[in-house]
Parts: C-alpha cells; sequence; structure tokens
C-alpha cells in the first residue's frame, strides 16, 4: 500500500472510532431508554466546543483573529474530559426541558427545535465561539511533546480514539447489562409499570441523558482536536439524523447492532459517496448523500424497523433462584423488559 | 413612536405569513392527527416548482395558483399515500415523527443538489408602495395581508358552514362516531392533506417572492415558527393558529428590533419550547394525547 492510501485509512479508523462512540452514546439514550433526543448533535457540538476553548489559548494569542469565551490552553487529556463533562453537563438543562410526559411527536418536536435554537444561538452571539465562522487553530493533543510525521501522529491518535472507544464501549455495556439498564429498558417498553413499582421514570431518563450527552461529548472532543475547526454548519440538526439512521439500520438497543450502523452510514455511505467519479457541481453529492441516507431510513422504517442486528429479546426469570410461586412476577418481568 | 408602528405593521405581515401556513398545518393535524415535521420541506418545494415552472413570473396570483396546485399533490403523495401506509403498518407517534423526518431530508437536500452553488432570487421589480405613519409597506405586502385575511374567511367558512367542513371536525372529533354518520374518515383525510398542502404552497410563494431570494433550506427554519404559531394556538385549531400567527409575528418583529434581526425566529422558537413544555395543548384546544393514531 502506498504511504498516501495508508494515511486515509488510518484517518478514515479515526472518524470510524469518533463515530462509534456517538452512536453508542445515542443507543444508550434511544435505544436502551427510548429517549426521543432529536437534539443529540448538540451534545456533540458541546463537547466539541469544550475542548476547543479548553485547548485554545486566549483570543488574543492570535492577534484578535476569532473571539470566543475563555482560551484556558490546558493539556491534554484535560480538554476531552472536559467535553465529556460539558456533555453531560448539558443534558440536565436539556432534560429539565425535555423530558415531560408529552406524546412522543411533541417530545422529539421540542428537541429538535432546541437543537435549531442552539444553532441560532451560536451564530448570534458572535464572542461566544465566533459566530457562524467558528473556531480555528484549534491545537492537536500532544503537538509539541511529541515529533512525529503526519501518518505517525495519525496513529498515535487513532490509539488515543481506540482508548476512548474501548472506555465508551466499558460503559455502555456496564449500563446495558446492569439492574440500571433492565430498569431503562422497562422506562422504554412500560413507563407506567416502572413508575407503579416505585421508581421515577424522569429520574430514570435524566442519568442516562446525562450519560449518553458524556459520550457524545467525548466524541465531538475527539472529532475538533481532530479536525481543528468547528462551527455551526458541522453540527446543524440533519447531522442528529445520521446517527439515529445508522441505529436503525444497525439495529438499536445493543452495540454490535450501532457498531454496524456506524461501519454503514456514517462511513458507508457518507466516505464512500467521496470516492464516485465527481459529477454534477462541487458538494452535489455530499447532498445527494442525504436523500439516500433519508432513503435508507425509510427503507428499513418500513422492511426491518429493527435493523440489521435487533436487539436480543431478553426474558427475565425471576424463578430460576426461587423455586414455585415465581410464575406470575417472570411473566410481569418479561412484559416489563422484552423487546417489542 | 415609528419603531413602535413599524413593529406592528411588519408584525402584522409577518403573522399574515405564518397564518396562512399555520392554518394549513394545524387544520392537517387536527384531521389526521399525524405530526407532519416535512411540512418545512413541501412548503421549499412549492417555491422551487413555482419558481421553476413559470420562470419566476411577477404575477402574484400565477404564482400564488401554481405554488397551490404543487403543495396540494406532494402534501396528498407525502402525507396520504406514505405517511398513511406506515400508518396502516401500525407505525406509531415516533415512527411517524422518523417517517416525515425521512422524507423531509430526502426533499430537502433533493432540492439543494437541484438547486446547486447559485443563489435563487426574484428580480426585485419596482413595486408599488403605501406610507403608513413612516412605515413604507410593498403592494407584496399588502397583498400577503389581503390573501391572508382571504385564506382565514375561506378556511371558517369551509369549517363552520359547509357540509365537509362538517365531516372534517367530525373526524377531527370522534373518527369512529364520524363512521357511523356515514362520513368516510379516509376521504375526508385526503382531502384535508389537499387543502393542507395548497396553504403551504401559497403561504410557500408568498414567503420566496416576499423575501426576494430562497434556498433549499428556507422552508425547514419558515416551518418551526409556523409551528411555533399553530402549537401557540392550541394544535389542530385553526382559530387559535391565527392568533398564534398575531402573536408570534409581533413578538419576532419586536426581537428584530429591540435585541438584534437574528434573534426573530430564535424569540419565535423560545416560545414554541415554553408552550410545548408549559402548556402543550396550547391557549384554545384540548390535549389529544389519548386520540387515535389511524391512517
Amino acid at each position: 500500500m502506498t504511504s498516501g492510501l495508508v494515511y486515509y485509512l488510518s484517518g478514515l479508523a479515526i472518524l470510524l472510532g469518533i463515530n462509534l462512540i456517538a452512536i453508542w452514546g445515542l443507543d444508550l439514550q434511544f435505544g436502551l431508554a427510548g429517549i426521543n433526543n432529536f437534539a443529540y448533535i448538540v451534545f456533540q457540538a458541546a463537547g466539541g466546543y469544550a475542548a476547543a476553548l479548553f485547548a485554545l489559548k486566549p483570543a488574543k494569542a492570535y492577534g484578535g483573529f476569532e473571539t470566543y469565551l475563555g482560551g484556558f490552553n490546558l493539556p491534554f487529556p484535560l480538554p476531552l474530559i472536559g467535553a465529556a463533562a460539558v456533555g453531560g453537563l448539558l443534558a440536565v438543562p436539556v432534560g429539565l426541558i425535555a423530558i415531560r410526559r408529552l406524546r412522543a411527536d411533541y417530545q422529539a418536536m421540542a428537541m429538535l427545535v432546541l437543537s435549531l435554537i442552539a444553532t441560532g444561538l451560536a451564530e448570534a452571539q458572535t464572542g461566544l465561539v465566533n459566530g457562524p465562522t467558528g473556531l480555528a487553530l484549534i491545537p492537536r493533543p500532544l503537538v509539541g511533546i511529541v515529533h512525529v510525521t503526519p501518518l505517525g501522529y495519525n496513529w498515535i491518535f487513532l490509539g488515543l480514539t481506540a482508548g476512548c472507544c474501548a472506555l465508551a464501549w466499558w460503559v455502555a455495556r456496564g449500563i446495558s447489562r446492569s439492574p440500571f439498564g433492565r430498569l431503562l429498558r422497562a422506562v422504554r417498553d412500560s413507563e407506567s409499570a416502572v413508575a407503579a413499582l416505585g421508581r421515577n421514570p424522569d429520574a430514570l431518563r435524566m442519568k442516562v441523558l446525562i450519560a449518553g450527552g458524556a459520550l457524545a461529548g467525548l466524541s465531538g472532543g475527539l472529532l475538533v482536536e481532530y479536525v481543528t475547526a468547528w462551527g455551526p454548519s458541522s453540527w446543524l440538526y440533519p447531522e442528529t439524523f445520521l446517527f439515529f439512521t445508522a441505529l436503525i439500520v444497525g439495529g438499536k438497543g445493543n452495540l454490535a447492532g450501532g457498531a454496524l450502523g456506524a461501519l454503514l452510514v456514517p462511513i458507508g455511505i457518507v466516505e464512500a459517496s467521496r470516492h464516485l467519479p465527481a459529477f454534477g457541481y462541487p458538494g452535489m453529492i455530499d447532498s445527494l448523500d442525504w436523500v439516500v441516507i433519508g432513503a435508507c431510513l425509510l427503507v428499513f422504517l418500513w422492511f426491518r424497523p429493527n435493523g440489521l442486528l435487533p436487539e436480543r429479546k431478553r426474558v427475565f426469570r425471576a424463578g430460576r433462584q426461587q423455586a414455585g410461586g415465581t410464575q406470575v412476577s417472570g411473566a410481569f418481568a418479561q412484559r416489563l423488559t422484552g423487546s417489542r | 413612536m415609528t419603531l413602535l408602528l413599524g413593529i406592528v405593521i411588519f408584525g402584522v405581515y409577518s403573522a399574515a405569513l405564518l397564518a396562512i401556513g399555520a392554518v394549513g398545518f394545524t387544520l392537517q393535524f387536527g384531521v389526521t392527527n399525524v405530526l407532519n415535521l416535512a411540512f418545512g420541506s413541501i412548503l421549499t418545494a412549492c417555491i422551487f416548482a413555482e419558481y421553476g415552472l413559470t420562470g419566476h413570473s411577477t404575477n402574484l396570483w400565477i404564482a400564488m395558483a401554481v405554488g397551490a396546485a404543487s403543495g396540494a399533490v406532494l402534501s396528498l403523495l407525502i402525507g396520504h399515500v406514505v405517511v398513511g401506509a406506515f400508518l396502516r403498518r401500525g407505525a406509531t407517534g415516533f415512527g411517524i415523527a422518523m417517517v416525515t423526518i425521512a422524507i423531509s431530508l430526502m426533499v430537502q437536500f433533493g432540492l439543494e443538489a437541484i438547486q446547486g452553488p447559485d443563489i435563487l432570487s426574484y428580480s426585485a421589480g419596482s413595486q408599488a408602495t403605501m406610507n403608513i405613519g413612516g412605515v413604507v409597506l410593498s403592494s407584496g405586502q399588502l397583498t400577503t395581508i389581503i390573501v391572508a385575511v382571504l385564506a382565514m374567511a375561506a378556511v371558517q367558512v369551509l369549517l363552520r358552514m359547509t357540509k365537509f367542513g362538517l365531516a372534517m371536525r367530525a373526524t377531527a372529533a370522534d373518527v369512529s362516531l364520524a363512521r357511523t354518520c356515514a362520513v368516510s374518515p379516509a376521504r375526508t383525510r385526503a382531502v384535508t392533506w389537499l387543502i393542507s398542502g395548497a396553504l403551504c404552497g401559497i403561504c410557500g410563494v408568498l414567503l420566496g417572492i416576499g423575501e426576494g431570494s430562497f434556498s433549499a433550506s428556507t422552508g425547514s427554519d419558515f416551518f418551526i415558527t409556523l409551528a411555533a404559531a399553530a402549537v401557540l394556538g392550541g394544535i389542530g385549531k385553526p382559530a387559535g393558529a391565527m392568533i398564534g400567527a398575531l402573536i408570534i409575528g409581533i413578538v419576532s418583529q419586536a426581537a428584530a428590533a429591540v435585541i438584534a434581526p437574528s434573534y426573530k425566529t430564535i424569540a419565535a422558537w423560545v416560545i414554541l419550547i415554553a408552550v410545548l413544555v408549559l402548556r402543550p395543548q396550547g391557549i384554545l384546544a384540548e390535549f389529544a394525547a389519548d386520540r387515535e393514531l389511524v391512517a
């Protein structure tokens, strides 16, 4: 392989890793707990901005080339930790606004509008994150400490991304397998039963919104530190549906489905289309990507709404440990946790 | 004083534009119970259709007729055929939201692919203007206000005084009871999609010509403001949507004049969130949470 191809593939692997983290975060919120978070991209964006502001020097250091709040010039890995923290913290106001007993479509719409408001504010408040132009010159982690070729740096960043992926996988799998994860599936499938058993569904949703938000923030931080620029046009509301499409194509509610979706949709459709022979004007293929994504979403919702790798049906047998007298509760629990 | 008068007059113009779309949106929601997130994309498609078909003629009435026709066809196709098929398969609220979003993405970015890098704009012909106490209103803006008033009156007459309006209200209130009274809910819904699409098309064409230029994302942004008017007025209630449009129109003009022009839409969207969260049933309507969702 030529070194150019190796460089390209390593970059692609980094993007795949970043998308994996984001999609697993959304899977926690949407696949596991059934929250229709149509504002998901805002969490990734907030993580990206946080990483950028923590890593950048104060705006004056660049001769007033861009304006923003902060600029703390923190060393690696603090910007990434900050990104995850900001993503998680953002879930609190979003959750307070949107987690309510609303019709599912109303809730989805409220989330969608939150996403648009966030974009509008980022563009209108130029002093916050440099307005519509966005931030540039964001320092990459460890630059100046390690001295390597661009390809060598890609390998280092790929290692970092892989480490973050492993962390995200560990967190998502841990939540999914824990008693908390079972509760979340129960909230998704039968909210009133959870409430009847003395648990607060809204509090449970809030917790998973925070966990998923932190993963989204982490992925945003990684993305921004890799591409070194971030602006409102990078996180317009349709991007949220890239992740939703990935989950619906791959299969929601399980990590393997999310991973397959990350491989097929953001990499398979969006990246592969860059290698088509050029036609039309520059940018036409990017627009057509979205048409294909929308069509994919419709086709899967029609033919295979549970995705290529559907969530395994879980049957909780309460009778295994205490024989007798648990038949009824076992059946009840099955109704609670069985996937629809 | 001129500032205040300007806010009110341009607020009324914004409200007129919003009301045409909002009434169409809310009428369709009330009768079909489908939250159509593709409404904005249909709106954009109507501007594109009018621009392409009539060669952006300056005759507002021909433009509106073309917009209304294309809107009606698209709305019937998307709402009654595609969404209807998903509903018959048993899709629920979230599934339908996803379906309409997917259609919306396909339409919006399909149009973007057609549009290309050029900015599409209407030639600003010399228009007659009217001066109201220092505030200058163009004849196009005046026509928009007149069309809005006519459309609102027509919708009210349709709903209150015609047999079909009765069928629409019956379908909105209780489908099974309507069916026993020899009303065909399927036919009523199909015609409702047509009417809603026609209003959407008129609104889109007036928006495109009023703004002077447009892009593939014009409708999506405007739709959220229009939805704010519909939700504020009590989603599913045409009369409420008119009041909602008036409030949203004046508030957004005030925000644009007092804070900054970019806050025009943000103010409307914040109102939408507030109403969805605090009082999702809006000003005038009862909450439709338990209503059936069928094709």
